[in-house]
């Protein structure tokens, strides 16, 4: 039992990464209806921008978490400006290619900048561990728990409570009806950017005490937060959050209890299970009830 | 005083002259109609004021100023508000959340002034039971006025109305009407209102322009619209024209 919540614990944490990854990547399509197939990357660089304020410039923690996000920030709004901004009248399916051209381009740079060698992130909190219930939990994985339901609770705040957030919803629902509310649409368009650059940034850094800091981890986050979405239903919040925890935990207790080789068969197969049953995933509308 | 004013108003699509040469102005707190048949241009001159449509010649001054350069924001900022011909209000959102995103570009608003004012306006407008309802469980009627409600949160100078009774039953039709002479008395609003229920229309409106193929082909008051041979040829053929509406 304590073995059990042990893992419950480890696959709850890496399910909050997951979750804050599938966020990221739900809130960009909601609001600008891009399928952002770099968002994947864009954990790897919020691990990388750990790496380089931590590991290479040495800063202390407070300062190094905050430099980091604030440079995935300057990310969200550098994406916005040079990808989707000249190609928001062009069909979907170019923007689309031109997130998969960055994808390719961010993994080589980082290639460049860090190279192919891992290196791992120290945890603030590297080697704590509380003993709850006779289960032996690891502090950073309770804090990342913590982390995402915070992050969680504030996007919900944001998004329902604050008139910028309903009219970011709005502008997702009715881009030309929002503009002739007076809403600066393109502003809305921006912050939504820069939101998913910092949820996917915020799980990268909370990841990079768990895995190795590695430029190839971006395409198994990001299908990792894929079948979050998926599972969850696509484009939906609550779906995300629920989503993603659910491929942690079944990552981690299939590995424990099934097999480790086959920990990313049952999240997957999972996900396909719900393609054929459950199409809209768990909180997701049928297509007909949408709009 | 006028409010709104269009000047020598062309626009082109391709080979199709959407307006041409359009004059209309609007005084502070004047109800004025425009009518024509279906493709006559009404939208199109409604989506000129907003900025929605580029006018390939001619200017709209709002107040006084130019603002034929000024894009969608800066004109409702400057006292526009309006609403769509089948209802443009966000599905997904509550009642209370659609008239605070109208509410948004209300000058120095806090968060919880934004949310009163808003809950006041759904107050005002009858809507106070269904305020934290998402407007896709409403009806159709509903909507109009939960649109309606959003289009005067921030208090315009003129409120521009795309056929608001457009799949209305009478009894919608009757609320409608009511609580548009309510917020015109209240807010001394000037209302431009596209409409085909000429009942509405014709009880409402003090002046009334006609368009027909992009061009204005009368302007007066209703009972003079009425008795106008070149509207009613427009509307009923040539040979009809001693028939009245």
């Amino acid at each position: 039992m304590a073995d059990f919540f042990q893992l419950a614990i480890n696959g709850f944490a890496i399910g909050g990464v997951y979750a804050l990854a599938a966020i990221g990547f739900v809130i960009v399509y909601e609001a600008t209806g891009v399928v952002n197939f770099a968002a994947g990357q864009f954990v790897m660089f919020g691990t990388f921008a750990g790496v380089a304020a931590l590991v290479n410039a040495q800063l202390p923690w407070p300062i190094a978490y905050a430099a980091a996000l604030f440079a995935m920030a300057a990310f969200g709004v550098l994406f916005f400006l040079l990808v989707y901004w000249p190609l928001k009248l062009s069909p979907a399916v170019t923007v689309i290619i031109g997130t998969v051209a960055i994808s390719i381009t961010m993994q080589n740079a980082a290639l460049l900048v860090f190279g192919s060698w891992p290196v791992r992130i120290p945890s603030p909190l590297e080697g704590m561990t509380v003993e709850v219930g006779g289960a032996v939990v690891s502090v950073h994985a309770l804090l990342t728990m913590a982390i995402t339901a915070l992050l969680v609770g504030g996007l919900w705040f944001l998004l329902h409570r604050t008139s910028f957030g309903i009219g970011m919803r709005a502008v997702a629902q009715d881009v030309q009806a929002a503009r002739l509310m007076g809403l600066k649409v393109g502003r809305v368009l921006a912050m939504s950017w820069v939101l998913g650059a910092l949820l996917a940034g915020a799980a990268g850094l909370l990841l990079g005490p768990m895995w190795f800091a590695d430029v190839n981890m971006g395409d198994p986050v990001a299908l990792k937060a894929f079948a979050a979405t998926i599972i969850g239903g696509f484009g939906s919040l609550p779906g995300a959050v629920v989503g993603g925890i659910f491929v942690g935990l079944s990552e981690v207790l299939g590995a424990s209890y099934i097999s480790s080789a086959y920990k990313d068969l049952i999240s997957f197969g999972i996900m396909i299970g719900f393609l054929f049953v459950r199409p809209q995933g768990m909180f997701g509308e049928k297509i007909q009830d949408r709009g | 005083m006028t409010i709104l004013d269009a000047r020598n108003i062309s626009k082109r699509y391709g080979g199709l002259a959407a307006l041409t040469d359009v004059d209309m102005t609007v005084s502070a707190g004047e109800f004025v109609a425009i009518i024509g048949p279906n493709g006559a241009g009404k939208s199109t001159l409604l989506n000129v004021f907003t900025g929605l449509v580029v006018p390939d010649s001619g200017a709209v001054l709002l107040a006084g100023n130019d603002v034929t350069r000024h894009a969608t924001n800066r004109r409702i900022k400057a006292g526009l508000g309006r609403t769509f011909q089948h209802g443009r209000t966000f599905p997904r959102l509550t009642v209370l959340e659609n008239v605070m995103v109208g509410a948004a570009i209300c000058p120095t608003l806090g968060e919880r002034a934004l949310r009163e004012s808003a809950l006041q306006i759904i107050e005002q407008m009858g809507l106070a039971d269904i305020a934290d309802n998402a407007i896709r469980t409403l009806s159709y009627g509903h909507r109009r006025m939960v649109e309606l409600a959003r289009a005067v949160a921030c208090n315009p100078k003129v409120l521009l109305l795309d056929e608001p009774a457009a799949g209305l039953n009478s009894a919608e039709v009757a609320q409608l009407v009511k609580r548009l002479a309510h917020l015109r008395e209240k807010h001394q609003l000037a209302v431009v209102l596209i409409e085909h229920n000429m009942g509405m229309v014709m009880r409402l409106a003090e002046r009334i322009v006609v368009l027909n193929f992009g061009s204005k082909i009368a302007e007066g008051a209703p009972a003079e619209i009425q008795a106008n041979p070149a509207v009613l040829s427009a509307y009923l053929g040539e040979g009809y024209a001693h028939a009245r509406v």
